[in-house]
């Protein structure tokens, strides 16, 4: 999952940036309005979190400049201003969910997994396909209730195939949501991860949960579970 | 006497009214002073041709010749009677008959003499006077010539005048005290004026007085305005400041707990953070609620900002399974500040839409036979868990610190009871119908 993190404080930034990373995200950094923007507009993000009080550009505007510009993903408003009118203002503005300063870095990840869950027609923190279970709160996977041990890269990858289970996800989009700003990293690296993936939740390949289609990506092809 | 022209009217209409009755008394006086002359003059006259029409009688007393005689004095009960008395004789005039007439004692000669007495039911003005003719100068046959007139013509005369110069000031005075609270009305119409402006800013209906007030209130209304303007800057200068405040205290606030590594942000050092998290935001947010409305502002409507909270919590919540359901009397008003009622209601429902299993309520309406600080009702419920009988206490009992309320509501509780104290209204908590909490706020409104 690919997050952009607009804050002016740097201290918070790199401290989010920093947390973020731990957690399984590629994070991407803005310091102020106009560079969240830019940010905003140019990269392929999954999520956003915006502070309110941004230097040359506030933060509710490039909310506004961004769901102008049909920027869909999420975003996370984080403000010191904690009170409903802003909240208000924040939400109208286009935003999908607020955190106050201070915050428990474990509720702004919690906040986030809800949005992307959300993102992807997910309503509980577990994803359910079929046999194979993901919960994106303790980052375990299991199939058929045994657990899956995966490496940060196989579960990024599998996490964002299962968000969007039964959309076709190009190897680039995967690529990018693995590393921060390197582009140019060899497609085979997806590949062989996807390869890793697909023997470590189907061993016996019964379950084929994903599917190739040459020349366009990857499909997570087990049906979602209308329980979860 | 509060009122000005009330003040005016009455202590004009007392010295008017002295004035009508003084010129009444001087009046009346001079009335009857001309009755009584014409009286005395009547009584004169008919004596004169009384003592000229009296013959002398075979039998040596004295009588007028009956074709001389005033033909009043001819008919009975005419109001005009006479008699001639000597010590021998008596002639009354046929006008006396039946009447128990009495003229009164014999006089001397050369004595005159009025009096009053009555003849039967009619009051009478007696002249008397006694004469001796030169023929008797041994006087034996002094004569006494009595003319009495009946007193109730006069009298009446009296009344009629009387009653003509009442009515007269007495519709006098009214033209003119009425003429003078038609000026009254036109002179103060300025300062009423003034007066429903003021209110009409009170009630937020206009902001400020308007213009065109004559030369002596022109500069009461710029000062008035003024100090409207001065005083809504001050407020807007004085939340601005408590705002800036709190971002600038939370943001280092969070830095601080951004630097804390992972394990430590439960230890001490996290635990002091959210104390004084907690305490910012409790006390700030407090000194920020206006607690009433300021003048010239207008009436916030419940159903706008309730819709917008709806909006804002609906998408927060989109996770749950939620319906929030608006129950809102169409114009119901709320006379304060926007800012407090977005609060009020945000944290009551963002409790609400917590602790509910999927159903929130907002009711909103408005009594206007309540006082003037509880006409608008604000009820917020769900169909969670409710609050048990303890909690409720502890949630409105007064002095909660930020530090130390009910685990789960949350700061919001707090706020909200602040909040409501500030505007004088109700609170209260019991079970709603849905099953859950209910919150019931009264606050000044329409």
């Amino acid at each position: 999952m690919r997050v952009l993190v607009v804050e002016d404080e740097a201290a918070l930034r790199d401290s989010l940036k920093e947390r973020l990373g731990e957690a399984g995200f590629t994070v991407d950094v803005a310091r102020d309005g106009n560079e969240g923007l830019f940010a905003g507009l140019e990269y392929p993000l999954d999520v956003a979190i915006v502070d309110l009080g941004l230097p040359n550009l506030p933060g509710l505007e490039v909310i506004r400049r961004l769901r102008a510009a049909r920027k869909t993903y999420p975003i996370l408003i984080l403000t010191a201003r904690d009170n409903w009118q802003d909240k208000v203002e924040g939400l109208q503005a286009g935003a999908d969910d607020y955190v106050a300063k201070p915050f428990h870095f474990e509720e702004v990840l919690a906040r986030l997994q809800a949005l992307l869950r959300r993102a992807g027609g997910w309503a509980s923190p577990q994803l359910n396909c079929g046999p194979v279970m993901l919960d994106t709160r303790a980052q375990t996977v299991a199939v058929s209730g045994a657990p899956v041990e995966l490496t940060t890269f196989e579960y990024r990858i599998l996490e964002h195939l299962m968000l969007r289970a039964g959309d076709v996800i190009s190897k680039t989009e995967l690529t990018e949501r693995l590393y921060d700003q390197d582009f140019e990293r060899d497609s085979n690296v997806i590949e062989v991860l996807v390869g890793r993936l697909r023997r470590k939740l189907d061993p016996h390949d019964e379950l084929r949960p994903i599917e190739t289609l040459r020349g366009r990506g990857y499909r997570f092809a087990l049906p979602r579970d209308t329980a979860s | 006497m509060h009122s000005l022209s009330r003040r005016l009217l009455v202590s004009v209409s007392v010295p008017l009214a002295l004035f009508f009755g003084v010129m009444m008394l001087v009046l009346d006086t001079g009335f009857r002073a001309l009755s009584e002359r014409s009286l005395q003059e009547l009584l004169d006259s008919q004596m004169v041709s009384l003592i000229a029409a009296a013959d002398p009688q075979p039998d040596g007393s004295y009588a007028p010749t009956p074709q001389e005689l005033d033909p009043r004095l001819r008919t009975p009960r005419s109001g005009l009677y006479a008699q001639i008395r000597s010590q021998h004789h008596l002639w009354r005039s046929p006008s006396t008959a039946g009447l128990s007439s009495d003229f009164g004692a014999l006089l001397v000669p050369g004595e005159r003499h009025l009096a009053y007495a009555a003849f039967g039911h009619d009051r009478v003005a007696i002249a008397s006077r006694a004469i001796q003719f030169a023929d008797d100068p041994k006087g034996t046959r002094a004569l006494t010539f009595s003319v009495a007139v009946s007193l109730s013509p006069y009298e009446e005369q009296q009344w009629r005048f009387r009653r003509k110069l009442l009515g007269w000031f007495a519709g006098l005075m009214l033209v003119l005290l009425a003429t003078l609270a038609a000026l009254l009305r036109w002179v103060l119409g300025p300062v009423r004026r003034m007066e429903r402006e003021i209110h009409e800013v009170e009630e937020g209906r206009c902001e400020a007085l308007g213009a065109g007030y004559p030369r002596e209130l022109s500069g009461v209304a710029t000062n008035l305005n003024a100090l409207l303007l001065g005083e809504r800057k001050r407020v807007a200068r004085y939340r601005d400041t408590l705002g800036n405040l709190a971002h600038s205290l939370k943001t280092p606030l969070a830095v601080m707990r951004s630097s804390l590594s992972a394990g430590a942000e439960s230890g001490a050092v996290g635990a002091e953070i959210d104390r004084m998290t907690g305490i910012i935001e409790h006390q700030l947010k407090r000194a920020a609620a206006s607690g009433g409305a300021l003048l010239g502002q207008a009436p916030v409507e419940v159903a706008q900002v309730a819709a917008e909270l709806r909006a804002t919590l609906l998408r927060v919540y989109a996770g749950k399974d939620l319906s929030l359901e608006l129950a809102i009397a169409p114009a119901t008003l709320f006379i304060g500040d926007r800012g407090d009622l977005t609060e009020l209601l945000g944290n009551l429902l963002d409790n609400a839409c917590k602790w509910c299993r999927s159903r929130v309520r907002l009711t909103a309406s408005s009594d206007e036979s309540a006082g003037a600080r509880e006409r608008l009702t604000l009820v917020v419920e769900d169909d969670g868990a409710g609050i048990s009988a303890d909690d409720r206490a502890r949630v409105l009992g007064r002095g909660v610190r930020a530090d130390q309320n009910v685990p789960g509501h949350g700061l919001g509780l707090a706020m909200v009871h602040d909040t409501v104290d500030l505007y004088g209204g109700q609170l209260s908590i019991d079970s709603s119908p849905l099953g859950g909490a209910r919150f019931s706020l009264r606050l000044p409104g329409r």
